[in-house]
């Protein structure tokens, strides 16, 4: 299938809107998450639902315009990581492809898939845009792994991938439970869902 | 888009000159300052002059916003943003940066050196002109501006969709995210026990959330459908946004530095001019 013809059938009127109820969801569950105050923020959940349900490209989509909407709504800072988002959901469209969103131990393996994705962009997004500190709690490990004496290239990538991988494995989890759950009715119209049912 | 209340984004009402340039052109001096606040030919032996690169931007900036009348909003958040930042930065850097090797200050075997401290004030000056600029962009545009920008500039409305649909979305969202927080907690939601008690909550929490949700995309999407969604006529925009021949080779002249500046940069770091 060439890449045009897969835009097409990515994109019908039903992945448009599954689009922008995703970037709604990736705000808003931060909200709903904060009341049980776990070190998960579950941000990219929405992103990845449209990757597993629509396929890589929706799921860029996604992903990218979520942090840019964040960016204007809230804070600016957000803006400057959207090309993480966008990779967060490239990679989680893509192991939903490949069948890594059939069981729940695939879903796993898709959210340490994921968080290796997300290192390789976000890494050098928070050592050249902001010198690897971005003013949160992560900071204090990346200040340890560097009085352990690592360089900043490597105390920053052990950072971003530590505090993203719960995360990630249980934005996935979540994610195949919510595919699973939902009714065959809805599945049907999204053309990623062969490939994880 | 009438409908968006501009409490929603960070948007500050005003008729300035810079409330009335394109969306696109602002845009671009987004682009054009994160640019050379990043990558600005400086002379390697002298860090420090990139301050006065980052200065300038920032006066620039900060004039822009006096005159637009956002100044106040846009130094609120600057200060909120950037001093967590400058808080992590400057003792985490000044201790511990690897290339560390003047001592500006010792006491009791606590050391702060000159390179650390150099290297996280001017991270900290970049990130305020890229955030100053933003805020230019952010504070200053309509949201409803944004979108017939958008529409206008791809000629892709359903782009603008994406953009402008999730803005009206959100409060409803949000208060449906309210409730549901509300209902599981009268249900007897533990968020006060222990960390295995309060992730069990996770999904109870969460699922519901997303599957109502989803389920209503159906209707949203025959809805959209049957208002000519996947129509191919060109639209007609309620909204008329303002632009002109200078602000186009404006735009252009802002993106080609970019572009100059993104060259350079490359040729310098990869050693391909040596």
């Amino acid at each position: 299938m060439s890449i045009s013809e897969q835009l097409k059938k990515e994109f019908s009127t039903f992945t448009f809107v599954l689009i922008a109820v995703a970037i709604v969801l990736n705000i808003v569950v931060g909200q709903l998450v904060s009341l049980l105050k776990l070190p998960v923020f579950l941000d990219s959940i929405g992103t990845v639902l449209v990757g597993v349900l629509a396929g890589p490209w929706a799921g860029g989509l996604a992903g990218l315009l979520t942090n840019l909407i964040w960016g204007v709504i809230s804070s600016p800072v957000a803006a400057a990581f959207a090309p993480v988002a966008m990779v967060i959901g490239i990679a989680a469209g893509l192991c939903a492809r490949y069948g890594l969103f059939r069981t729940w131990w695939l879903a796993i393996v898709s959210g340490v898939i994921i968080t290796v994705f997300n290192s390789i962009v976000a890494v050098p997004i928070r050592l050249y845009m902001f010198g690897g500190i971005t003013g949160s709690g992560a900071d204090f490990f990346t200040a340890y792994m560097l009085a352990l004496g690592n360089d900043l290239f490597g105390s920053v990538v052990v950072m971003v991938f530590t505090s993203n991988l719960l995360d990630k494995v249980v934005t996935a989890l979540i994610a195949w439970g919510v595919v699973k759950a939902m009714p065959g009715r809805t599945t049907a119209r999204f053309p990623g869902v062969r490939s994880v049912s | 888009m009438k409908g968006t209340s501009p409490g929603m984004t960070l948007f500050v009402e005003g008729r300035s000159f810079v409330h009335a340039l394109n969306p696109l052109t602002k845009l671009a001096w987004v682009l054009l300052a994160g640019a050379l606040a990043y990558g600005a030919p400086v002379p390697s032996s002298a860090p420090e002059a990139r301050w006065l690169v980052c200065a300038a931007l920032l006066a620039l900036d900060g004039c822009l916003l006096l005159s637009a009348g956002a100044a106040p909003r846009a130094w609120g958040l600057v200060w909120r943003i950037m001093f967590p930042l400058a808080l992590f930065m400057l003792p985490i850097h000044g201790l511990l940066y690897p290339g560390n090797r003047t001592v500006v200050w010792a006491w009791q075997g606590i050391t702060v050196h000159r390179e650390g401290l150099v290297f996280a004030m001017t991270v900290l000056l970049q990130v305020a002109v890229l955030l100053s600029a933003s805020l230019l962009f952010v504070l200053c545009t309509h949201p409803a501006d944004m979108v017939t920008a958008v529409t206008r500039a791809g000629g892709a409305p359903k782009l603008a969709f994406l953009v402008g649909s999730p803005l009206l979305m959100l409060p409803a969202m949000r208060a449906r995210a309210a409730t549901v927080q509300a209902a599981q907690r009268a249900r007897g939601l533990d968020s006060e026990g222990n960390i295995f008690k309060r992730a069990k909550g996770l999904v109870p929490l969460v699922k519901p959330f997303l599957l109502g949700a989803i389920m209503d995309i159906e209707q949203r999407a025959v809805a959209l459908e049957v208002r000519g969604f996947n129509s191919r006529s060109p639209r007609t925009a309620w909204r008329e946004v303002a632009d002109s021949p200078a602000q186009r080779w404006a735009r252009r002249a802002m993106l080609a530095v970019c572009l100059g500046v993104a060259v350079y940069w490359i040729v310098v770091k990869t050693g391909l001019g040596a």
